[in-house]
């Protein structure tokens, strides 16, 4: 698997086949007698804007802290949930509850359910 | 035949993003000033277009992703941030022009004047995206859009010599004025070669659920829906050349433009015109908004789908209220739609190598497209045409600007 060309920037779906966010970077681990492996991917936050520049990074990690969701950014989702990798990335695990979606659920909390004809976010 | 009435969604591409304040300002500007001569800029345009439009349709069918998802994968998020940047705030001003359009055809129509328009029309514009289904938006801005056909009507009535219209297909140089015709030349093949139309029209496959059993109906579309678009930026030159060239109308005012149609058509032409601005800059105001918050929304993969309530698509609801409501403003402190179009028209195609080359690479990729991929020819006539375009920019622009 060639990490770069099939896995970073690729489309992330749970397992409901909802749309979770692209993988904006990825955790290896180098461990002394094992080869390196990859644990985690990133999901949003800082990550994806350090990749243009450092600064970019900083600067979101702070506006992150002022305003939004509060949550633990960036979103981290352990290798092992990966089922397969393909054009998409479909992982075992529901978007909602790993906080994926929490930028999502905010700005429909915060605005669209406040306007009328907004629906709720947590109907079916 | 649901694939037959698929053919709507070529003609709001077309009539939506091709024939709209855009095309009809430059058209009429081009045909007032130069006469038939700068017809083959449309005609370029139209055949450029007719592939990118294919193009976009097909990769969607064929792999299930947008232009944008497609990007974003491919080259990464630094290059799509920077295309990202680039193409909304182009598609951004392109908007204001829209929007202006809608608010000077009922200032025609009214009496009151446009700045008193923007935010009623902004937020007609967004009641439509906020309540509406994306086939609604489909069919109800096509079959309004039909009313541009009077374009059309009013070029017959006019009865040109249709062989010098054939020989302008040829580009030939004017003899005096070569910058402006520079000029024109390139707002007309920015007109004409919107990306945005090539994000709504990928995205508007997914919504509508095309597969590959849509690939031959997608050229049906595409040729049938630019063609359309082309000929009638092709009337509206004609008209302006036989009705406002005489009379040394430059079609620098909304005003201006609204007696292109009273030579040919005296009694309805004024109100046909009106509500052909009207509608076809309606149709383009909700294009172009959903292109944005396609863009958005496909470029972070967050749930997008005109079809879902507001609140289950948030983030994407959220892009095209904010967009659609901050493009009222410039209009309400009066600012000029016609300079605004103008200006976004050259910059679409000093921009277009930004939108047009990675797709390029993009249609050549076996993975998203297997044996589907583009030809020779499809990617030497869109090669050419953006190279034309992007040259005829760099020169032209800045000697617009600074040469007056």
């Amino acid at each position: 698997m060639d990490l770069v060309r099939d896995v970073l920037d690729k489309k992330l779906v749970d397992r409901e086949q909802c749309d979770m966010g692209r993988a904006s970077g990825l955790i290896m681990q180098f461990g002394e007698k094992t080869q390196p492996h990859i644990t985690h991917i990133l999901i949003g936050g800082p990550t994806l804007w350090m990749r243009i520049h450092p600064a970019l990074g900083r600067a979101s990690e702070k506006l992150a802290r002022l305003w939004g969701p509060k949550s633990k950014e960036p979103v981290r989702i352990p290798w092992s949930h990966v089922e397969t990798v393909g054009k998409d990335i479909k992982l075992d695990v529901v978007a909602k509850d790993t906080g994926a979606l929490d930028w999502e659920i905010w700005i429909a909390r915060h605005f669209i359910e406040r306007i009328p004809g907004g629906g709720h976010e947590e109907e079916e | 035949m649901k694939k037959i009435l698929q053919i709507t969604l070529g003609i709001i591409t077309s009539v939506g993003g091709f024939l709209e304040i855009g095309s009809v300002t430059t058209a009429a500007q081009a045909g007032a000033l130069f006469g038939f001569q700068l017809l083959w800029a449309i005609a370029l345009g139209t055949i450029c277009l007719i592939f990118l439009v294919e193009m976009s349709g097909r990769l969607a069918a064929v792999s299930k992703h947008t232009i944008v998802d497609a990007m974003r994968e491919r080259f990464g998020f630094p290059f799509f941030f920077f295309v990202l940047i680039g193409m909304v705030l182009v598609a951004f001003l392109v908007l204001i022009a829209e929007l202006g359009g809608i608010g000077f055809a009922l200032q025609i129509l009214s009496g009151l004047g446009f700045p008193l328009w923007a935010l009623p029309v902004s937020l007609v514009v967004w009641l439509m995206m906020w309540k509406g289904t994306f086939s609604l938006i489909e069919n109800g801005a096509s079959l309004l859009g039909l009313v541009t056909i009077s374009f059309a009507v009013a070029a017959w009535k006019l009865n040109p010599d249709w062989s010098s219209v054939g020989a302008s297909l040829l580009p030939t140089l004017p003899e005096q004025d070569k910058v402006k015709y520079g000029y024109l030349a390139v707002s007309i093949l920015g007109a004409s070669i919107s990306p945005y139309l090539m994000y709504f029209y990928s995205s508007g496959a997914i919504e509508d659920e095309w597969d590959r059993s849509y690939i031959a109906m997608n050229r049906v579309i595409a040729g049938f829906g630019m063609t359309l678009g082309g000929v009638l930026s092709i009337c509206v030159l004609i008209v302006a050349a036989i009705a406002l060239r005489p009379k040394g109308v430059q079609v620098d005012t909304f005003p201006q433009a609204a007696l292109l149609m009273t030579t040919a058509l005296p009694r309805w032409g004024f109100y046909l015109f009106a509500f052909s601005m009207l509608f076809a800059c309606f149709g383009a105001a909700l294009e172009i908004s959903l292109a944005i918050a396609y863009f958005f929304a496909q470029g972070f993969n967050w749930n997008w789908s005109e079809n879902l309530e507001p609140s289950k698509n948030a983030r994407f609801a959220f892009v095209y209220t904010i967009i659609i409501l901050v493009s009222a403003v410039p209009l309400m402190l009066h600012v000029d739609p016609i300079r605004v179009t103008m200006l976004a028209m050259a910059l679409t195609s000093a921009t277009l190598p930004l939108a047009i080359v990675p797709f390029l690479f993009l249609m050549n990729d076996p993975i998203y497209l297997g044996k589907y991929r583009n030809g020779w020819i499809t990617n030497s006539v869109v090669g050419i045409v953006v190279l034309i375009s992007f040259v005829l920019a760099i020169i032209s622009i800045p000697l617009q600007i600074f040469g007056g």
